[in-house]
């Protein structure tokens, strides 16, 4: 299961959207990993996903693999349209 | 981490084996909870502590690999050769300066030392321009640590012993 989203918020996915993203994805059995361009990173790591460098308008596709990755991609990419505002 | 590689790791030097991060900045030491960014403050990023810095010289913590610079050269994030992931994000509110006043002198995947230079910042824009200077020093893998404690309150100087970070047992 993916989904591709945008990052909207203008600091970009920096120390807190990293923060907030990882207590998200951790909420979640499932393996939860961040891709962009050709680097993926592991989605429950906040030095993985601020090592993304990722600044406003990238596009990034989240993947996660087990028995609730529906519901972990949907929160995820829910978090980031809301621009990390949990 | 194969247990080889951990037997080799532990063989290597007593400083290190007991996992202190030395004080990267001079200045003031300040309670985590008292930074002014929830994000901090509510350690979603992590336990630490924080530094009111009284000079613009920003030095690592650990003996380790610098594993992100942000590109404003505000934040520097690190794996310890202890496998502690700390990050260091210079004043609250920063990133807004957009790297101005801030150069660096490492980059990502730099092999660094405890006490090497990473970042010069010109402290008197930053008290000017970002919301505080106050600097949190945070472990971000959390879920590997059994705990962390402060070793250190008042003043500080670079190098200085600030916190110890315990793994949790393999």
């Amino acid at each position: 299961m993916e989904k591709t989203v945008r990052i909207l918020n203008d600091e970009g996915f920096h120390a807190r959207p990293a923060g907030v993203f990882v207590k998200k994805a951790s909420e979640f059995t499932s393996t939860i990993e961040v891709k962009a361009g050709e680097v993926t990173k592991n989605g429950k790591s906040i030095m993985a996903l601020m090592s993304l460098g990722l600044a406003k308008d990238a596009e990034i596709t989240i993947k996660a693999q087990g028995p609730d990755e529906a519901a972990a991609v949907d929160a995820c990419v829910d978090l980031v349209n809301k621009k990390f505002q949990a | 981490m194969s247990f080889l590689d951990r037997f080799l790791s532990g063989s290597k030097s007593k400083a290190e084996a007991t996992g202190a991060l030395s004080a990267p900045l001079k200045g003031r030491v300040v309670p985590l909870e008292q930074v002014p960014d929830a994000a901090f403050s509510g350690k979603i990023l992590g336990d630490g502590i924080a530094i009111e810095p009284s000079e613009g010289l920003l030095v690592s913590p650990v003996n380790g690999e610098v594993v992100q610079i942000f590109r404003t050269n505000h934040a520097v994030g690190f794996l310890s050769d202890d496998g502690v992931e700390v990050l260091l994000h210079i004043g609250i509110d920063t990133v807004k300066m957009n790297g101005e006043g801030f150069r660096a002198h490492v980059k990502a995947g730099d092999k660094v030392k405890a006490g090497d230079k990473l970042v010069e910042f010109d402290l008197d824009l930053v008290r000017a321009k970002a919301k505080s200077t106050i600097t949190p020093i945070v472990v971000t893998n959390m879920d590997a640590i059994a705990s962390v404690e402060t070793l250190r309150s008042g003043e500080v100087a670079h190098g200085q012993d600030l916190l110890r970070v315990t793994p949790k047992k393999a």
